[in-house]
């Protein structure tokens, strides 16, 4: 049980210790320490899970199973490859003057506050003492979004506090009637809310309130995945949050989120048929991958470009979640774990380059591959796998859902109000064939604004004045290393991996 | 004893009920520090219907939560907002996105659709706190609406912290309360944002000279 100890006190003490450390050398220590400490915990309960199975620590207060090992691999997996990143990233800014050296401290706590409240999201038994972890990780990262204290941090700021927490509180709300509803069954008991707990009892769990439950869980964290239309508060936070918090706001919430709604469903898909979630989440899905791909059209500044990127692929994985069945569910697993690296891969590259360009806007970047030749190569990857080509592994889990999508087609039963379902039967092959040529026509307006706009900062000559040349730091290390994972898993997913996937499908899969 | 749990229930329904009175004064409040006041007033009320709750189920746990109910809503929160608003050069909600009468005529009808959604899970709650879901419902929807009709953020964090109200009332009424983990988290978090807010609140005062979110414009398409 130690690693359980090791992944919920490492990111605490690496918190407190940052708060009265103040050299930067130390405080990166620390930080690579606790993330190797986590990686290496989170390495350990994988293993336990893959070899025993599910299993509760902490007096039921945690619990584990290939879902949430999955999830707190991508975490680990991100979290190593920021604080990598960091090192050189945040020196950088403290030689530049944008960070006061007294505030670095201030930076490194609230960034293991972050890690802490996400861990915690994943591992709790209970989903009230997950809504309380993933309330905290709002609070944690707002003031990292507006870390550069500029108005325009400022509103990004506001804005990402006001909207999620508004969200998350709906969220709550469907938390008491889950609860509500459980008590009726569990009797008035603490644990009525551990997922250990409801999952046996889901299916006598009274559908109507279930229903109600599931659809303000899904606004609540929704808002969190930036899903449209509550997605408003993404693309200004990313924009404004200093590169690695993007990367990990991108890469890791998000996904952390998803993961909060997808324990819901598994537990409303017992008592009401599947394709009352699964539909909901398919409109989602389609209105935030559709809405995406046009800004993505239109964007001229290279944050908000991967901000929508990011609305794109959530609303896609949704799609493969909401389709469900074996195919649509590994897919959106896979296209999470795909989207992670790439995203915080691009989230890098974007780093590096405003840095050297001090700029944002697309078209004042000209030349990165004379400039900065090896980042330039990062941005194409990156890119590129956020376009979804070959041979990088999102092309598979994009080819994955989208192969579900018109096997399947989409789930018939959707939301009515409380009392009677209202049925719309969406089923025929005729409604399947336009949702699957309606996907792919967005993957394609998403694929060519991608692809026209990297290619404007790739090619050309540097603006005057520009320095030419890489200069290598550590941070390019994990740049190189999610590369080569993206191109990798599309050839061979590693039998871990794999078994951890297809495990965690079966979680998620209501029979 | 069925004649005390009937009274019982009609005080919890008159405790429910005054809470949402409060929100519509809330609405029709145009000053920041009676905007303040009167959620302090709504916290009080909370703290009552869960105190009251408490009493009548034997439900010890709800007497901590009425408490901190107590302790953080009427007392700490308010405290921190009136600070925040001496600062401020602004007294008075100056422009409204919805006026008064249009904004209460809306609130009724939130309140209508909120007896409406929850009518068909209500029959499975407790018979003393039966009504207060639909209530905590109705309060819920009228802070997201005050939200949205209002444009200095003290007044929006005073809509956030309502609708927290609202979920509270929601959580006492439909389940006798979280479990006590649950609780704690969600007070502790709630404290923080309301700290949090109060410190972005200063710091928008000295970037833009104004808690006017309608300037925050700079990010957009």
């Amino acid at each position: 049980m130690i690693e359980v100890f090791v992944l919920l006190i490492a990111p605490f003490l690496a918190g407190g210790l940052s708060l009265i450390v103040h050299r930067s050398a130390l405080l990166h220590a620390i930080n690579l320490t606790s993330m190797s400490l986590l990686v290496g915990a989170e390495i350990m309960i994988t293993g336990t899970v893959l070899k025993d199975g599910p299993f509760t620590a902490l007096g039921q207060l945690v619990y584990f199973d290939a879902l949430s090992a999955f999830i707190l691999f991508i975490i680990g997996a991100v979290g190593l490859a920021c604080s990598f990143y960091m090192r050189s990233y945040m020196d950088d800014q403290v030689a530049r003057g944008v960070i006061a050296p007294t505030r670095l401290n201030l930076f490194f706590f609230l960034f293991h506050m972050f890690l802490l409240a996400m861990v915690l999201a994943t591992v709790a038994n209970s989903v009230g003492v997950q809504w309380v972890a993933i309330e905290a990780t709002t609070l944690a990262t707002t003031f990292l979004i507006a870390f550069w204290r500029r108005r325009e941090s400022l509103e990004a700021g506001w804005k990402y506090l006001i909207l999620c927490s508004v969200g998350i509180s709906l969220a709550l709300f469907g938390v008491v009637l889950t609860y509500y509803s459980s008590q009726h069954v569990l009797g008035d008991v603490s644990e009525a809310l551990n997922v250990t707990q409801l999952l046996p009892v889901a299916s006598q769990l009274n559908p109507h309130v279930l229903k109600l439950a599931f659809i303000f869980i899904l606004v609540g964290y929704g808002t969190k995945v930036g899903l449209v239309p509550m997605h408003s508060w993404l693309p200004d936070a990313y924009t404004e949050a200093p590169a690695p918090v993007a990367a990990m706001l991108a890469g890791v919430l998000e996904i952390v989120a998803v993961y909060a709604i997808l324990r819901i469903k598994t537990i409303v898909d017992h008592a009401v048929s599947p394709a009352f979630s699964g539909g909901l989440l398919v409109l989602l899905g389609f209105a935030s991958f559709a809405t995406a791909a046009l800004f993505i059209l239109i964007q001229h500044n290279y944050k908000r470009l991967f901000a929508y990127s990011s609305i794109e692929h959530m609303g896609i994985a949704m799609i493969g979640f909401g389709v469900g069945g074996p195919l649509g569910t590994f897919g959106g697993l896979f296209h999470l774990l795909n989207h992670a690296f790439a995203k915080s891969m691009a989230f890098f590259s974007a780093g590096n380059i405003h840095r050297r360009f001090h700029t944002v806007e697309i078209g004042q970047v000209q030349g990165l591959a004379i400039a900065q030749p090896w980042t330039a190569i990062a941005l194409m990857v990156a890119g590129l796998a956020l376009s979804a080509l070959p041979p990088f592994a999102s092309f598979v889990s994009e080819m994955q859902i989208v192969t579900a999508l018109a096997a399947q087609g989409v789930p018939g039963q959707w939301l009515g109000n409380g009392g009677g379902m209202v049925t719309v039967a969406f089923s025929d092959r005729f409604a399947s064939l336009g949702f699957t040529g309606l996907f792919l026509l967005c993957s394609l307006l998403a694929f060519s604004g991608m692809l026209y706009r990297i290619a404007g900062m790739v090619w050309g000559t540097p603006p005057e004045g520009i320095a030419r040349g890489e200069c290598w730091t550590l941070g390019h290390l994990p740049i190189m290393a999610l590369a080569a994972a993206l191109v990798g898993f599309s050839f061979f997913i590693p039998q871990p991996m794999r078994q951890l996937l297809e495990e965690a499908t079966r979680i998620i899969l209501v029979h | 004893m069925p004649l005390s749990s009937h009274i019982g229930s009609q005080l919890v329904d008159l405790c429910s009920a005054l809470l949402l009175l409060t929100c519509f004064a809330i609405v029709a409040q145009r000053r920041l520090s009676a905007c303040v006041d009167l959620f302090a007033l709504q916290s009080a009320f909370l703290a009552l219907t869960a105190a009251l709750v408490a009493f009548l189920t034997g439900h010890h746990h709800i007497y901590i939560a009425a408490a901190l109910t107590g302790a953080i809503k009427v007392i700490a929160i308010p405290r921190v907002l009136k600070k925040v608003i001496e600062r401020l050069n602004v007294k008075r909600e100056l422009v409204m996105n919805v006026n008064v009468p249009a904004g209460l005529l809306i609130c009724g009808a939130l309140v209508m659709l909120a007896f409406f959604i929850t009518q068909p899970i209500i029959p499975l709650g407790f018979l003393l706190t039966r009504d207060s879901l639909a209530i905590a419902l109705a309060i819920v929807l009228i802070g997201f609406f005050t939200m949205i009709a209002r444009q200095k953020a003290v007044t929006q964090l005073v809509g956030f912290l309502v609708m927290e109200n609202g979920l509270f009332l929601g959580a006492t009424a439909a389940t006798y309360g979280m479990p006590l983990i649950v609780e704690l988290g969600v007070f502790f978090d709630v404290l923080i944002a309301a700290l949090i807010a109060g410190i972005y609140t200063n710091r928008l005062q000295d970037a833009f000279d104004s808690v006017d979110t309608t300037h925050l414009t700079v990010l957009k398409e």
